[in-house]
């Protein structure tokens, strides 16, 4: 029998605490609060728990068919064209029961591979694009990622269906298309064009290498190039878009022959206008063709409510194709059209309605009122407009979909926060927002409570009782931090406090740039929020702190790969501060090469693959005639770099400073030879879990028991300690600041974002042991300010204490995630207590706290039989996701983290 | 002799994925690769175009609607192109 870690930690009299503050009941215990939708919503929704993710090339072979004929065209027009194209010849589905339509392809959870992006990654493994991909290192993600083998992933081919980049099946009738239009790309595609110039830049074979080692996680130029961002329904809310493509018409009239001053980009704005009259009339003719089927389906429905349902859909569309809407109905089915419509431009997550329940007041308030409309029937809508978010699924490489965003598509609709003079809010609307959520549990939109203590008592409570839903939602955002955030990165392009105050989050927790647009309906001003800025999340995406230290202590050489990643330092790293100055030094070295190299991808993306639609919704587009390529929209300051493992790291830093520099305990050389022995444990990979507890001893060898003991028990953060926390103030505070000293291609600053999503997994499969004490190839520690698990043992306040010993407010974001058993909270007074601990975190100035609200027990249950599982929802770092469709390595994750069996202080 | 048409090919069957669909006359879920049944209204596809030319790959035809004669195949569905026609019509 193979010895395990905690027979080791037994031993030496030293365990981790998996439970923190008192023992779990003795049975498992259900979570407390659970909703149920109407009965069409639990229909609707039940149909996408039997829905397999499926792919077809519709869009792909129009769109490219279109553009492979203009060549001479002049860029932005023959994409247009070719969007134009592909929106007119969409097939559209509606589903029986359905009072929302339209969706990304004719399937219910449906997406399409974009081969102008990257076309290699979704070749079979013997094919040589995906060779040349995976030599590139820009395949290398996706050998170390996985899905969960459960719910719609089509994780193998069978019968007619071929499994593509591990997730989507698509028809076999499809494939040979399929490949005819990626090979159609091939040195055509931003991935190919962007690679032959990033080659370019100076040490570019450092960045190569860390993509190879998995240092660096992925490219988002080629991968995800829009999203984590907010968008702007506005324009197509208030004039509808009959008169948008006349306001484009105009605009050509103007701008025709007139550089306006600009003698580099003015004579653009007339291409632009005629690309954006293009792609309106493509998307009208796709609301269009949706309208047309529900007018066929009214024909031949035999049930008469069933067909008068039509008959309301295909008056819904008829209006919305041409004209601003009139209703609530009409304002939620556009909000939506629009949503997808954006989604179908681009490789896209994190596409975040933002303050929905904002946005949609004036035709909610106004049909109340009139009687036009009822609460029961705004919240069916609400339930409705759930199942089909659900249904998105977004269409990249395995690295990307099944390593970073688990399957997840990052809509975070985001409640609270203030208006525009400062004053509350939220609103009713958004109450049942809430309600939905608990009474239709998805993943989809994903909710953020922009916290606020202005923000009444009542309304906080209905948050926090959707938490207790197990959900994971709504997270919860420092509506304050956030904007001293906003008012700090984009005050130079002229943000001030009152458009700050229109902050929402993009993606999972992108702290995201937005604007108050006036909105006039049936003579009634109103004021309502909406997106203004790039996507937020784009730049040096991921780099792993963990393995940066790894480099470090072996002189440059990843040791997984035998990779040499960076030139050797030849340090002998005698100090502690050696040791943390080179990290710092490799760090800066690997953004200076990545963010150089991403400039390029993005620029390259943003000469031939520009956003059109998304584009003329973001103020001042449709106003000065420049889009996001030539920094049309307002704010522009967006990219930034995103690290993983910062708990690892600053764990790892305190046991090197304490083990070997304090106490003298061993040398380095002697550290080194631990962790390359792994403790004397297997790999994560041969045990088959990868949480830390699990891990067993190779053999009978004690050589290294005790050094991994000590490094366990090593200072850990998360426990309101000074040796820990003084080490992470000064990461963070150096990190923040070097970050502003890379210029993006928009020659703006870069910033700090610290959010995992569930990268700690892939990243931590091909990391070696840590000084810390974790073991090769398990999971980090989630998102930059959970504790690792088992080590945050003095309670939730000690660890808001460490969280806080820095300045949230100078990074985009931080993510601090808690695992709270039912029990903790129950009742009533449960309730109160949540509010009482997420408000302590507030006031401390903690940016983010989201809690998964669920029994350890239950989770493990749930591992085991999967299949008794489907609808369960758990929360990973930042979004919530259905425990069956994330892979096995953030299950063990999320199973390991310290459950808190009480919250009090 | 001609195969029996199938689900997936009928207009009256809403694609729920790569599978199967809802057949909107029974309101049921059906196989996509089953056989039709009675109420089979057969769905706009290039297979069913006069302008659809196979050629000698499988799955693979050419559009013959337009001067650059693009590539195309059977099962893309033609209920929105501007060119279809019924090759049997």
């Amino acid at each position: 029998m193979p010895r395990k870690l905690t027979d080791i930690l037994a031993q030496a009299d030293a365990r981790l605490e998996y439970q923190a503050m008192g023992k779990p009941p003795a049975e498992p215990m259900p979570r407390e609060v659970v909703g149920k939708p109407f009965p069409r919503v639990q229909r609707l929704r039940d149909l996408y728990y039997d829905a397999l993710s499926s792919a077809t090339n519709e869009f792909p072979y129009w769109y490219t068919r279109t553009y492979m004929r203009l060549d001479n065209e002049v860029p932005v027009v023959r994409r247009a064209l070719a969007l134009e194209t592909a929106f007119r010849h969409l097939t559209p589905t509606i589903f029986p029961g359905e009072l929302l339509v339209m969706g990304k392809t004719h399937h219910y959870r449906g997406s399409f591979p974009m081969p102008w992006l990257s076309e290699g990654y979704y070749m079979a493994a013997e094919n040589q694009l995906y060779q040349e991909a995976l030599a590139r290192g820009s395949a290398s993600a996706d050998v170390v990622s996985t899905f969960g083998s459960g719910g719609g992933n089509v994780t193998k081919s069978f019968g007619p269906v071929v499994s593509i980049a591990g997730k989507f099946g698509i028809r076999k009738e499809e494939v040979p298309a399929m490949l005819r239009v990626a090979h159609a790309w091939e040195g055509r595609s931003v991935d190919d064009v962007g690679h032959k110039y990033e080659q370019m830049v100076p040490g570019y074979e450092i960045k190569e290498a860390l993509m190879r080692s998995v240092a660096c996680m992925f490219d988002s130029g080629y991968t995800l190039p829009q999203g984590r961002e907010v968008v702007n329904y506005y324009y197509p809310l208030q004039f509808g878009f009959d008169e948008l493509i006349s306001m484009a018409e105009r605009k050509k009239g103007e701008v025709a022959g007139h550089p306006g001053g600009d003698g580099l980009i003015g004579m653009n704005r007339l291409y632009n206008y005629e690309a954006a009259s293009h792609v309106l009339r493509g998307v009208q003719a796709w609301v269009q063709n949706y309208a047309e089927e529900a007018r066929r389906l009214e024909a031949m429905e035999g049930e008469s409510a069933q067909r008068a349902e039509y008959g309301e859909t295909a008056e819904c569309l008829e209006w919305i194709a041409h004209r601003a809407p009139r209703t609530f109905r009409e304002a939620l089915q556009l909000s939506w059209t629009v949503h997808v419509a954006v989604l179908n431009e681009d490789v896209i997550s994190g596409l975040s309605p933002g303050r929905l329940g904002q946005i949609l007041w004036p035709w909610y308030e106004q049909d109340i009122a009139a009687g036009r409309l009822d609460e029961q029937k705004a919240l069916e809508l609400l339930e409705c407009l759930r199942v089909k978010y659900t249904c998105l699924d977004c269409f990249a490489s395995m690295g990307v979909v099944g390593g970073v965003l688990s399957g997840n598509t990052f809509n975070n609709l985001s409640i609270g926060g203030l208006d525009r003079n400062g004053s509350p809010a939220n609103n009713r609307l958004e109450e049942l927002i809430i309600k939905a959520a608990m009474t239709c549990a998805s993943t989809q939109p994903t909710l953020t409570l922009l916290y606020d203590d202005k923000l009444p008592e009542s309304f906080l409570l209905k948050a926090m009782e959707c938490i207790k839903t197990g959900t994971g939602y709504p997270a919860v955002v420092n509506n304050r931090t956030g904007i001293e955030f906003l008012m700090d990165q984009y005050g130079p392009e002229g943000m001030d406090l009152e458009e700050a105050r229109a902050i929402a989050i993009g993606g999972c927790l992108e702290t995201s740039p937005c604007s108050w647009m006036p909105l006039v309906l049936n003579g009634r001003s109103y004021w309502i929020p909406g997106g203004s800025g790039q996507p937020t999340s784009v730049g040096v995406h991921f780099l792993s702190l963990p393995k940066i230290l790894e480099l470090v202590l072996f002189d440059g050489i990843d040791q997984r790969t035998g990779l040499r990643v960076f030139p050797p330092h030849g340090g002998t790293l005698a100090s502690y501060e050696d040791v943390f100055d080179q990290v710092k030094a490799y760090f800066a070295r690997a953004v200076e090469v990545l963010a150089l190299a991403n400039n390029i991808q993005h620029d390259v993306w943003r000469k031939n693959n520009m956003a059109i639609f998304n584009s003329l919704l973001k103020p001042d587009c449709l106003e000065s005639g420049h889009l996001i390529n030539e920094l049309g929209y307002r704010y522009n300051a967006t990219h930034n770099v995103e690290t993983c493992g910062t708990i690892n790291l600053i764990n790892s830093l305190a046991a090197l400073k304490s083990l070997v520099y304090d106490r003298g305990f061993i040398s380095i050389a002697g550290l080194r030879k631990a962790l390359a022995d792994n403790f004397g444990f297997k790999t994560a990979d041969e045990v088959g879990s990868f949480s830390l507890s699990s891990q067993e001893k190779r053999g009978e060898s004690t050589e290294h028991d005790r050094t991994h003991v000590e490094c366990l028990t090593a200072p850990k953060y998360g426990n309101d300690n000074p040796y820990v926390d003084d080490i992470l103030k000064e990461w963070e505070e150096w990190f923040c600041a070097k970050c502003r000293e890379y210029e993006s291609l928009n020659a703006r600053p870069y910033y700090a974002c610290q959010i995992s999503v569930s990268t700690h997994a892939p990243m931590g499969a091909v990391t070696m042991a840590t000084p810390d004490g974790r073991l090769a190839g398990t999971t980090f520690a989630d998102a930059s300010m959970s504790a690792y698990p088992g080590t945050d043992r003095q309670g939730p306040y000690a660890l808001f204490s460490s969280a806080t010993c820095w300045d949230h407010a100078q990074s985009q974001n931080s993510q601090l995630n808690l695992k709270i058993h039912p029990s903790a909270i129950h009742g009533r007074a449960g309730t109160k207590k949540l509010l009482e601990l997420t408000r302590s975190y507030m006031r401390k100035g903690g940016f983010h706290i989201q809690y998964n609200v669920v029994d350890s027990r239950i989770l493990k249950h749930a591992q085991e039989h999967p299949e008794e599982y489907r609808d369960l929802l758990v929360r990973v770092a930042g979004f919530t996701q259905y425990w069956v469709e994330i892979g096995k390595p953030i299950q063990d994750e999320i199973i390991a983290r310290t459950e808190y069996e009480g919250v009090q202080s | 002799m001609i195969a029996p048409s199938r689900h997936m090919h009928c207009r009256n069957y809403a694609p729920v994925d790569v599978v199967k669909g809802i057949c909107h006359v029974t309101k049921g879920i059906v196989r996509a690769d089953d056989d039709a049944c009675p109420s089979f209204d057969c769905l706009p596809r290039c297979a069913e175009c006069k302008r659809y030319l196979p050629s000698e790959e499988q799955y693979i035809g050419i559009c013959s609607a337009t001067p650059d004669r693009p590539m195309t195949y059977p099962d893309l569905v033609a209920a929105t192109c501007e060119w279809f026609e019924w090759r049997n019509g």
